[in-house]
């Protein structure tokens, strides 16, 4: 029984491991890192990234990835904004119309995905490509606005715990859940894991899939709307980092690029190892280039400590 | 049963030409199985040398030690007179042997000529191909053979026949003297066959050595000198095909040496049919397939490899669509044919190839067992995770398992608990129909007696069970009908009692058609 179980937990156990030095280190060299002002500022920086990574955890699961992720977050964030114009009584309407068509974006690239057997690198970037030019159409430069209350999605509090992170907690939990505990969720990592023996097992691979990219792009339009109220306004290229962004938190995380392994568990230490990283070079002055030579070696080091587990 | 023959057919000095390779004493051993025990072998120059066995008797591998591609755990090699060890195929290939395997080393997008030369590109200056020189070597090589192939054609382009031509021009072109052809009958036949005849005598009168794998025993006599007979690993003999006949070969390469025991068929029952195919046809894999299976009783199918059986099994399952015929799963037309319609209906499937499309590697035993009955254990969506763990836990114990926990990935298992992993999983669905493929392929005896056993419980329960079968004895002992398969069509059905391995093989191989089992 112990056996089993140290070697299903390991990965995710190193990297909380890793979470945990970094975690260590930073507040020895920095005096502000632990203070209530940078967690509330972490939690806020951590929010979209959280949302698009987990949906890309689904989608790699499958041993497929969603390169469409950012241009839905960029559509979710200006069409909110743009078709508000800061009216209350539009608020919901707009999420929710922002909401579906992001499901409907996720659905094409499922379906397309399943039907032709394209691989879903090259089926998502050309949706990327679509949608990305589709709000280039519609907005070249930043636009809209939205009412006061919009802003409680990215500045309210509840108890003095900023709302962003108890969305994603939220978020993260339920994905959670859904993938260790439904039959969906299992349906995912068999179908990652081999979806020959999948199908052959009564599993419908395809619809498995559709579903998937239907989460992935829900996540994105969450994130969308979540910068929209952050900023106030929608902006045509926000969602741009998160296409690449998305992936190396889940890389991070132990997820297998190849499907069937890994799991949001890992995810969710990623995303705080990528944001305290970042945020942590902030605070001792680090110019930006260096940050990305820095987070560029951790996603190279930890992924190739996991094999070296693996073999 | 212990066939004997005249000593005289072992090691028999060849008048032909000088032993060019003598293989002494191989012994190989994968896991679970002897895979060839003091196995000797010496092909002369100038001579087409067969080697002929049974599915699993150990040419193949046999070969690859002479090729390279394996490391025989003992005996040696003596190549030309002197004693050598290859590392890498690549070493054997310097030392002039080159062996071409049934799907080919080819590199589909570049061409003839570029495939004959490929990693000894001739060179202008350093790291610049000398395309003139390559084009006009490998013309000359084709030429030689007596074979026109357009050199600027892409290899994808080309018939798996032109595609042998080109991969026996490799070998010339890496000038090897022994050249070894795994079953080049299994991808080509009739005139294309003729042609690579011609060509082989032509390399042999040119002093070359061909050895020759196959299991077709009318083309050993038609292009060999010499056979050399392999049965379970084991050498039954070397023999001049002239000095024998095809029943003798046949003997050879069925005389049982060990005898296994498989759990008594139980008589009488109450049989009631559960499914009848008719017609059941699908482009370039099944003709015209009709036979009925009943309850309470395994039908073993036999048939040489690709023959259609695999390829049936899919189809029956929902796996692979079928172009015409009729399905009917007890007495109801089978309408709607996906793997998930199929389980539903009560047929399991356990696949012929654990790794590529059995198991799912990554996951636990546990979630292996119940993959395919998750909408059986579950509530709303979430898996009843108690009666999960219960089911496997069971399972482990009934099948007699051995894993350290259920959550033990699958892939650390041995082959013999993989197959019960499997095993498991399909009779979980409470099958009414259960279709196995090569069910004991690569386990090791007492896990393969625990199968049988395990078979004949189910169908003395009243599951019928389809069990495909390249291992005669195992047909033989364990079915209580055997449809014998060829090239996509039923040859014959024979009962136990009446069935031999030589009957069987005659079926199989095409040379007689027993009556149809398309009469039903």
């Amino acid at each position: 029984m112990r056996l089993g179980s140290i070697k299903r937990y390991s990965t995710t156990f190193i990297v909380y491991i890793i979470l945990a030095i970094l975690v260590l280190v930073t507040s020895l060299v920095s005096d502000v890192f632990l203070s209530f002002r940078n967690f509330e500022n972490l939690s806020r920086q951590v929010a979209p990234l959280g949302f698009v990574s987990v949906g890309q955890t689904f989608a790699i699961l499958t041993a497929g990835i969603d390169l469409s992720i950012g241009s839905v977050v960029s559509m979710a964030s200006c069409l909110t904004t743009g078709l508000i114009l800061g009216r209350e009584p539009l608020v919901f309407p707009v999420i929710a119309l922002v909401i579906f068509l992001a499901l409907f974006i996720g659905f094409l690239n499922g379906f397309i995905i399943s039907k032709t057997g394209v691989h879903p690198l090259i089926v998502t970037l050309g949706m990327m490509s679509v949608v990305q030019g589709g709000i280039l159409l519609y907005t070249k430069s930043p636009y809209g606005s939205v009412p006061m209350s919009f802003d409680f999605l990215a500045w309210g509090n509840v108890w003095k715990v900023p709302f962003p992170i108890l969305l994603f907690a939220a978020v993260a939990a339920i994905s959670i859940v859904f993938l260790r505990r439904t039959v969906f969720g299992r349906y995912v990592y068999a179908t990652g894991g081999n979806e020959e023996v999948a199908r052959l097992s009564g599993i419908k691979t395809g619809r498995v899939k559709v579903i998937v990219y239907m989460i992935c792009s829900f996540t994105a339009a969450l994130a969308g709307l979540f910068l929209a109220s952050r900023m106030g306004m929608g902006d045509p290229l926000v969602g741009e980092r998160y296409m690449l962004d998305s992936i190396i938190p889940v890389l991070i995380g132990g997820t297998r690029l190849t499907g069937g392994k890994g799991g949001v568990g890992g995810t969710i230490a990623g995303i705080f190892i990528f944001t305290i990283l970042s945020n942590a070079l902030n605070l001792l002055d680090v110019s930006a280039y260096w940050q990305w030579i820095v987070e560029g070696l951790v996603v190279i080091v930890s992924v190739s400590l996991y094999f070296r587990e693996k073999s | 049963m212990n066939t004997s023959f005249p000593a005289t057919y072992k090691r028999i000095e060849f008048l032909m030409g000088q032993n060019i390779v003598e293989m002494r004493g191989i012994t190989k051993a994968f896991p679970g199985v002897l895979a060839l025990d003091k196995v000797d072998f010496s092909c002369t120059t100038g001579e087409v040398h067969a080697v002929v066995g049974e599915n699993g008797a150990g040419k193949s591998t046999l070969m690859k030690i002479l090729a390279g591609a394996y490391r025989a755990d003992e005996g040696k090699i003596v190549l030309k007179g002197e004693e050598v060890s290859f590392s890498s195929p690549r070493e054997a290939q310097r030392h002039g042997i080159s062996i071409i395997y049934q799907d080919f080393n080819l590199i589909p997008e570049l061409t003839v000529a570029e495939n004959i030369f490929l990693g000894r590109e001739p060179q202008k200056r350093i790291g610049f191909i000398d395309n003139p020189t390559l084009y006009e070597g490998a013309k000359k090589l084709l030429e030689d053979l007596g074979v026109h192939i357009d050199l600027q054609v892409r290899v994808a382009e080309l018939g798996v026949a032109q595609q042998q031509m080109v991969e026996i021009a490799k070998a010339l072109s890496l000038n090897a003297d022994i050249i070894v052809m795994d079953e080049p009958s299994a991808v080509v036949s009739g005139k294309e066959l003729e042609s690579l005849f011609r060509i082989i005598r032509t390399l042999k009168e040119s002093g070359k050595a061909i050895v020759y794998i196959s299991h077709r025993i009318d083309e050993i006599f038609q292009i060999a000198d010499r056979a050399t007979v392999l049965k379970d690993g084991k050498l039954v003999g070397t023999v001049i095909t002239s000095d024998i006949d095809k029943s003798t070969i046949v003997r050879m390469m069925v005389g049982r040496s060990l005898s296994e025991t498989f759990p008594e068929r139980r008589k009488g029952g109450d049989k009631r049919e559960v499914l009848a195919l008719y017609s059941v046809s699908r482009i370039g894999a099944l003709r015209d397939v009709s036979f009925k299976v009943y309850s309470e009783e395994i039908l073993g199918i036999a048939g040489l490899v690709g023959a259609g059986r695999t390829e049936l099994a899919r189809a029956l399952f929902g796996a692979d669509p079928i172009d015409s015929g009729e399905i009917f799963l007890n007495g109801k037309k089978i309408k709607k044919n996906t793997p998930k319609a199929s389980i539903s209906k009560g047929i399991g499937f356990v696949t012929e190839n654990r790794a590529k499309d059995g198991l799912i590697q990554s996951l636990s035993v546990r979630k292996n067992i119940t993959l395919a009955i998750l909408d059986r254990i579950k509530k709303w969506f979430v898996v009843k995770d108690g009666l999960e763990k219960q089911i496997s836990k069971t399972a482990v114990k009934q099948f007699n398992i051995i894993a350290p926990s259920i959550e033990q990935e699958v892939r650390y298992l041995s082959g013999g608990n993989q197959q019960k992993v499997i095993l498991a999983k399909w009779i979980n669905i409470n099958p009414s129909l259960l279709i196995l493929d090569e069910p004991t392929r690569g386990i090791d005896v007492g896990a393969k007696s625990e199968v049988y056993v395990l078979m004949r419980r189910l169908a003395d329960q009243g599951t019928a069970i389809i069990m495909i079968s390249s291992e005669l004895p195992e047909i033989i002992g364990m079915s209580d009908r055997i449809l014998v398969m060829h090239d996509g069509q039923v040859m014959g059905e024979l009962s136990p009692e009446e069935a031999t391995e030589e009957e069987i093989l005659m079926l199989a191989t095409g040379q007689k058609s027993g009556k149809s089992g398309a009469e039903v």
